[in-house]
């Protein structure tokens, strides 16, 4: 689930941050709506990122953040990864 | 062959998540504009007090309208932005020492023990403590001399005599609000240019 460059670039995105809405997320990663949204359904299925809908002067807005199960995920990863490089190394 | 894609591989997507947290972390969070407008804020309630009706109305009426404008500002801005921690932490000491040198002014004023010197120190001295606590969380020289700016003034507003208090207050509200207001800006603007060529 970590393991695909999209879902693992917004997972580390959301890891800096408390919040982040659907447009700032596209521009950091420049990925398309379509893509975009898929690969944040897939994340929040797996409840690594929570989704909450609201209208902010009537316009709305989707906003994500990480949840503890994400993080630990992400953290997961990331050790992995390091003991794979290590290991290479 | 394998072993080395692999590798480069793994490296890049280190890479990846060290960049994608960074730049969450480092997300430019404008405030610029606030120095400024509380700035102004100050200079008009100040020039109430001093020449308009009805002068204990003036600072309340200009602090309280001054702080609805940043909300809506605020809230208008921060659309599309990311909430931080770090942006979190530095409103919340802003927040804490309006809220808190709103009540103490009041307070004192509504007893009739506030007087002009004080009223200039106390003001100084509020703005000098949120100026610190947000220097030493950015580790930011340039707003620390804006601290020690509001310090010497919330020194000379009670030490001196009122007219010394008065223009020093002048100045330092331009120096330290407006001037650092339009410095802030123009960083910001520039730090927004740096994050949009590297998006």
């Amino acid at each position: 689930m970590v393991h695909g460059k999209l879902r693992l670039a917004l997972l580390s995105l959301l890891a800096g941050v408390e919040t982040a809405e659907f447009t700032w997320l596209r521009t950091k990663t420049g990925a398309t709506d379509g893509n975009l949204g898929a690969q944040l359904m897939k994340l929040e299925e797996a409840g690594y990122v929570a989704m909450k809908k609201k209208f902010v002067q009537r316009k709305p807005q989707t906003i994500y953040r990480l949840t503890e199960k994400g993080r630990t995920a992400l953290s997961e990863y990331i050790a992995a990864l390091k003991t794979l490089l290590g290991g290479a190394m | 062959m394998t072993v080395e894609t692999n590798e480069k591989d793994l490296a890049e997507r280190v890479k990846l998540i060290e960049s994608m947290m960074t730049e969450g972390r480092q997300t430019t969070e404008g405030w610029g504009w606030t120095f400024v407008l509380w700035g102004v804020a100050f200079y008009a309630a100040m020039a109430w007090s001093a020449w308009g009706p009805k002068a204990t109305l003036a600072w309340p009426v200009t602090m309280i309208a001054a702080f609805v404008l940043t909300g809506v500002i605020a809230s208008r801005r921060a659309r599309s932005r990311p909430r931080t921690t770090m942006g979190r932490a530095l409103g919340a000491v802003w927040m804490a020492t309006g809220i808190s040198m709103f009540v103490l002014l009041i307070a004192l004023a509504g007893e009739g023990l506030l007087e002009t010197q004080a009223f200039m120190g106390i003001l100084a001295a509020m703005l000098g403590v949120a100026n610190a606590a947000s220097s030493f969380i950015l580790k930011w020289k340039v707003q620390f001399g804006c601290t020690v700016i509001w310090w010497a003034t919330c020194w000379i507003c009670v030490v001196g005599t009122d007219t010394q208090g008065t223009v020093t207050l002048l100045i330092t509200v331009f120096l330290c609000q407006i001037l650092f207001g339009v410095y802030c800006m123009i960083s910001e603007a520039r730090a927004r240019r740096s994050e949009e060529i590297h998006a």
